[in-house]
């Protein structure tokens, strides 16, 4: 094992060129949308695209840093790493606001957040814990202390407030989903309780996350509707229905064909238990669906303008919807072939039509310039990256690995997905940066970091005996 | 439980998002161009381009209304570099504090835009934008500055065009421009904030005639907004087309001419071309330089004076002016009273002074010699005989049937409403019907005692200068009237057909007769009331009147038309508080009737007589 010193030793190259290809891009655009004609060199310090290029020299120099260290560290110091996160996550909020967040610690543009790298400790520690469990151990403090190591970062980073971030630690519950982490020994604490039942396992348990996102499509989709009335002719019995209504409706015509279904082709003893679930299902999404109509009707007018403008229902292009409205129309001018290098003329900084177009919304100029090709190249780009990143986190011999290689896929998941969301008006705007491409120190060094960490655990995979 | 299932439910997840992002993304990119018109709206990639508005010429082919090319110097502010502030204060003559001032009132003011969602001005302000720092500069001004303004990075001067009258007189016909207001941006999407607008007179009343047709120019602009190309080749563009020219049928000399007389008094003359209708001048005096409401800046410091102004400059007198008539309805009623039969044109009656007052004079023999005396009671009888026709048995209904058709007669002068013309501003004056008195004194409870005094044109009836300066072109017609008008035509288009349609009154041309030989005598034969209107080879009838004034002195006024045979021109002459009509408004008219029939004038002693008067004028301190 030792005789391979060298550094590119089973370096995974398909990754790292992926990697260069994506921050070369990022810098590109920077430097257009940034461009300032009076210092055109892109060494120029004193523009966004000289500290852009500074930032990457130094994340390369960070990531050859961590090939130099064994990687054997990040599993033994997980919690060190993890606690001295947390506390830096609390010294921030004594920290100045900055734009009304205490996101930031130290002095002006050399500044960091250090929720961007509490990503990185969660995604240690929860992969050291879970990889030290088996399905079968689970209990409930297996399940609380899993939980809680998400949870206690995400309360620190709601309280700068920092949203964005908040919401992509849920990306773990992702991961907490692959490795087969139960809810079951909480929900059997409860089931099992009523005098008579004697579960073992409870199918809602194993699969809770999969059911919680499936809650939360059914809940956008009974808001989405909620202004709507349906007209439904049965048996020219003209009925008029309301949004949520309508949900239920859907609802139980999705029921009855499932029953067809099951009539048809599954046997006799799945069907009594299929449609135990099915009707539970049923009655519990209806009762949802039901909850949430009623309870968006007794929020506050401003509360409910907020959530009407999240969800695209109401257009306000010139007050809180500006930066999404501004967003769409760059993006959308784009065209096909785009607008060529350079052309943006929406989204460029000095014109001034869409605000942090260099950093949030750096999607911005690159689908105004580079049209749908551009996107297209972009998404498959992104896509090869994910994709590789899973086929190395299978291919990896110890489960510490593997979990923290679903961690950073998913976290980069995360970003893109709410990233571009913003930008084509299907995530609200919460400020998250788009991996190696945003302009900005902090979130650069840490998605630098938190991959190279991935391809030095990947590079040493063969040494690690677990 | 097989775990490693999951991977793939993990997967899907993804691809199933990257898929609907990217349908959307085809979706907003290639198929739908809502998007892209809305980021050309917001990169504002149509320029408007704005024609100068359209000229003005008098009926002489003399151009009264042209345009001036003014300058704005602009500014950049992203261009600005190390910009000397003091230098730069002392080159436009401000205080370094007013400079400063005005970029903040830039960023505050045409910066911003009003959102009509939050009822809020919003900041819109770009600093790649061009801001006017300085407005309606003269070329004189400009070229003080501009050989400087290399010094200056991020400042520019621009060219723009605002109205010029070179005979600085007519302003109360013109009109003005000023700013666009937002209400009107709204309506009316052809203008821009910071365009002008016609805002009275024929500015206002043609303003969709003279504005033109603005071009549209599809511009690219690239990511600094700064390099200018056209786009698709200027496939798409319009070009902006200046509007046709206005012929007005006003004389400016004569106009000019009007407004000299009228200097250092009050009152208004109107006259009217017979045979066309065409108003050939009308003076409200006193009178402003149409050049000091032009600009922002000529308006914000000119206005407040013209509005404060003591003698009503502002006050459009021949249009808003409602006097009772006096001696020309005298002049209406002979001619009513011939037409209904009432008296013929030999009838006489004796000068009863005990039925109404009057000045010394033979009795009138006929209408001709009533008309030349002026004599009250000869009309204070035929009125009689016109409102009390014996028609009915009850004497107030008799009344009422007299009057009512008198009515009808007025009103086929044009008279007791509005104009429907380009004249904008009239007001109707007054003609009292049987309505009008039953409100004042109750159905059946009036006959002509009461209401004997319109008879002599005083009383309840109320008219405008316009109104008889036209009663005075219906006389000369003998009988009809074109609606009076300013514009003759616009461009190879003749006049509106509404200005071609004679209108008739209910008078026979036959009756018109013994009327003009009266308004001859007038002015013609020895020791007439209108000899110092008399011209040596010009024959002009003429009428005298005093319009009774409750406030102060009476107005002085004559109404004229000449030459007799074949009238050119139809004349009326206010002067307010001047006392008896002869003596002021006769000479004033006869002066325009020269002037206009034969470009000069015979006597200037007369002329400097008028000159020099000045009367209830308040001078300024």
């Amino acid at each position: 094992m030792r005789k391979e010193e060298s550094l590119t030793a089973n370096l995974d190259w398909p990754l790292f060129g992926a990697i260069i290809a994506m921050l070369i891009m990022g810098l590109a655009t920077v430097y257009s949308v940034a461009f300032n004609e009076d210092a055109p060199s892109l060494f120029a310090f004193s523009e966004k695209y000289g500290r852009q290029l500074f930032w990457i020299i130094f994340s390369l120099f960070l990531g050859l840093l961590v090939f130099l260290i064994d990687a054997d560290i990040y599993r033994r110091f997980a919690i060190p790493i993890y606690l001295s996160t947390l506390v830096l996550l609390i010294i921030v909020l004594f920290m100045p606001a900055v734009h009304g967040a205490h996101a930031w610690l130290g002095v002006g543009s050399f500044g960091v957040q250090p929720a961007e790298f509490a990503k990185i400790s969660t995604s240690l520690l929860l992969a050291k814990y879970i990889s030290g469990l088996t399905v079968k151990q689970q209990t409930t403090g297996t399940v609380l202390t899993a939980s809680s190591i998400l949870l206690i970062p995400m309360v620190l980073i709601l309280l700068q407030p920092d949203a964005g971030t908040f919401v992509v630690f849920t990306s773990f519950l992702f991961v907490m989903y692959r490795e087969g982490l139960t809810f079951d020994p909480i929900l059997l604490n409860f089931v099992n309780a009523i005098p008579g039942v004697r579960y073992k396992e409870t199918w809602v348990g194993s699969h809770f996350i999969p059911i919680l996102f499936a809650l939360v499509l059914l809940s956008i989709i009974t808001l989405l509707l909620d202004a709507v009335v349906f007209h439904v002719n049965l048996f020219s019995l003209d009925l008029e229905l309301s949004g949520s209504s309508g949900v239920i409706f859907g609802l139980l015509v999705i029921y009855v064909i499932s029953w067809l279904l099951m009539q048809r082709f599954s046997t006799r003893r799945e069907r009594s238990r299929m449609m135990v679930v099915l009707t539970l299902g049923l009655i519990l999404a209806s009762m949802i669906s039901f909850t949430v109509d009623k309870g968006f009707d007794m929020l506050r007018p401003h509360q409910k303008d907020r959530i009407e403008l999240f969800l695209g229902l109401r257009e306000d292009p010139n007050g809180d919807d500006y930066n999404r409205n501004r967003a769409m129309a760059a993006v959308g001018s784009g065209g096909f072939l785009g607008k060529g290098y350079r052309e943006a003329s929406v989204s460029s900084v000095r014109s001034n039509h869409v605000p942090e177009s260099e950093t949030d919304f750096i999607f911005c100029p690159f689908a105004e310039e580079w049209g749908f090709v551009g996107v297209l190249f972009l998404f498959i780009l992104y896509l090869f990256v994910l994709f590789r990143i899973i086929i190395i986190a299978e291919r990896q011999r110890s489960a510490f690995n593997r979990i923290y290689a679903y961690c950073v896929a998913m976290i980069l998941f995360y970003h893109f997905a709410i990233n571009i969301g913003m930008n084509i008006g299907f995530a609200p705007v919460i400020g998250i940066p788009l991996p190696l491409f945003s302009y900005g120190g902090s979130s650069m060094m840490s998605f630098s970091v938190m991959l190279f960490i991935l391809l030095k655990l990947d590079a040493q995979r063969k040494e690690v005996l677990r | 439980m097989n775990l490693d299932a999951r991977r793939n439910v993990i997967l899907s997840f993804i691809v199933l998002v990257i898929g609907i992002y990217l349908f959307r993304l085809f979706y907003m990119q290639v198929l739908d161009d809502t998007w892209t018109l809305r980021a050309q709206e917001i990169a504002e990639k149509r320029k408007e381009i704005f024609p100068p508005r359209g000229v003005i010429f008098d009926r002489n082919g003399k151009k009264i209304v042209t345009n001036q090319t003014y300058y704005n110097l602009m500014m950049v502010e992203d261009s600005i570099q190390n910009l000397d502030t003091a230098a730069f204060a002392q080159l436009i003559g401000w205080t370094v504090p007013e400079v400063r001032q005005r970029f903040k009132d830039i960023v505050e003011g045409e910066g911003t835009y009003y959102n009509k969602i939050t009822g809020k001005r919003t900041s819109n302000y770009q600093k790649i934008r061009a801001y006017p720092f300085l407005k309606e500069l003269t070329l004189e001004e400009m070229s003080k500055i501009a050989p400087h303004l290399a010094n200056f990075k991020g400042f520019h001067e621009e060219a723009t065009s605002a109205r010029n009258y070179p005979y600085k007189s007519a302003a109360n016909i013109l009109g003005y421009l000023s700013e666009v207001t937002r209400e009107e941006i709204e309506e009316d999407h052809f203008y821009k904030p910071s365009n002008n607008i016609g805002r009275a007179g024929i500015e206002r009343f043609y303003e969709e005639e003279l504005r033109g047709v603005k071009g549209i120019k599809y511009i690219v602009t690239s990511a600094l907004n700064n390099a200018i190309e056209s786009y698709a080749d200027g496939k798409y563009d319009t070009t902006a087309r200046q509007a046709e020219p206005l012929k007005m049928g006003m004389d400016v000399v004569l106009q000019a001419y009007g407004e000299q007389l009228m200097q250092k008094k009050k009152g208004c003359i109107v006259a009217i071309e017979p045979s066309s209708g065409e108003i050939l001048s009308m003076v409200s005096a006193p009178s402003y330089d149409p050049n000091l409401l032009v600009g922002k800046r000529n308006i914000s410091s000119n206005y407040p004076k013209l509005a404060t102004d003591p003698n009503l400059p502002l006050f459009p007198r021949p249009l808003q002016a409602e006097y009772p008539p006096g001696s020309i309805f005298k002049l209406v009623q002979s001619l009513i009273a011939m037409q209904e039969g009432v008296i013929t044109a030999n009838t006489g009656f004796p000068c009863d002074k005990s039925l109404v007052g009057c000045h010394n004079h033979p009795s009138a023999r006929n209408i001709a010699e009533a008309i030349q005396y002026s004599c009250n009671p000869y009309y204070y009888m035929t009125v009689r005989r016109i409102i009390q026709q014996g028609v009915k048995k009850n004497a107030f209904a008799d009344a009422e049937y007299g009057l009512n058709k008198w009515y009808r007669y007025i009103r086929s002068f044009g008279l007791g409403d509005i104009f429907d013309t380009d004249v904008s501003g009239q007001r109707p004056g007054l003609i009292p019907n049987s309505k009008f008195y039953d409100k004042w004194y109750g159905h059946h409870t009036w006959a002509f005692s009461t209401i004997r005094s319109i008879s002599i044109g005083q009383g309840e009836v109320k008219l405008t200068p316009l109104q008889m300066a036209n009663i005075v072109a219906i006389i000369a017609n003998k009988g009809w009237y074109y609606t009076p008008h300013f514009v003759r035509s616009i461009g190879r288009k003749g006049p509106r057909p509404e200005f071609k349609k004679r209108h008739w009154t209910m008078i026979n041309y036959k009756h018109f007769d013994p009327v003009i030989e009266g308004m001859r005598m007038v002015v013609n034969v020895p020791g007439g009331t209108g000899k110092m209107a008399r011209l040596e080879d010009i024959v002009v009838c003429g009428k005298t009147g005093t319009v009774q004034n409750p406030h102060g002195e009476d107005h002085s006024v004559f109404f004229a038309f000449a030459p007799m045979n074949k009238p050119k021109i139809a004349v009326a002459v206010f002067v307010e508080n001047a006392g008896w009509g002869g003596t002021w408004a006769a000479p004033i008219a006869s002066l325009i009737i020269e002037k206009y029939l034969k470009g000069k004038v015979s006597d200037p002693e007369k002329e400097k007589r008028i000159l020099e008067a000045q009367i209830a004028y308040k001078s300024a301190h």
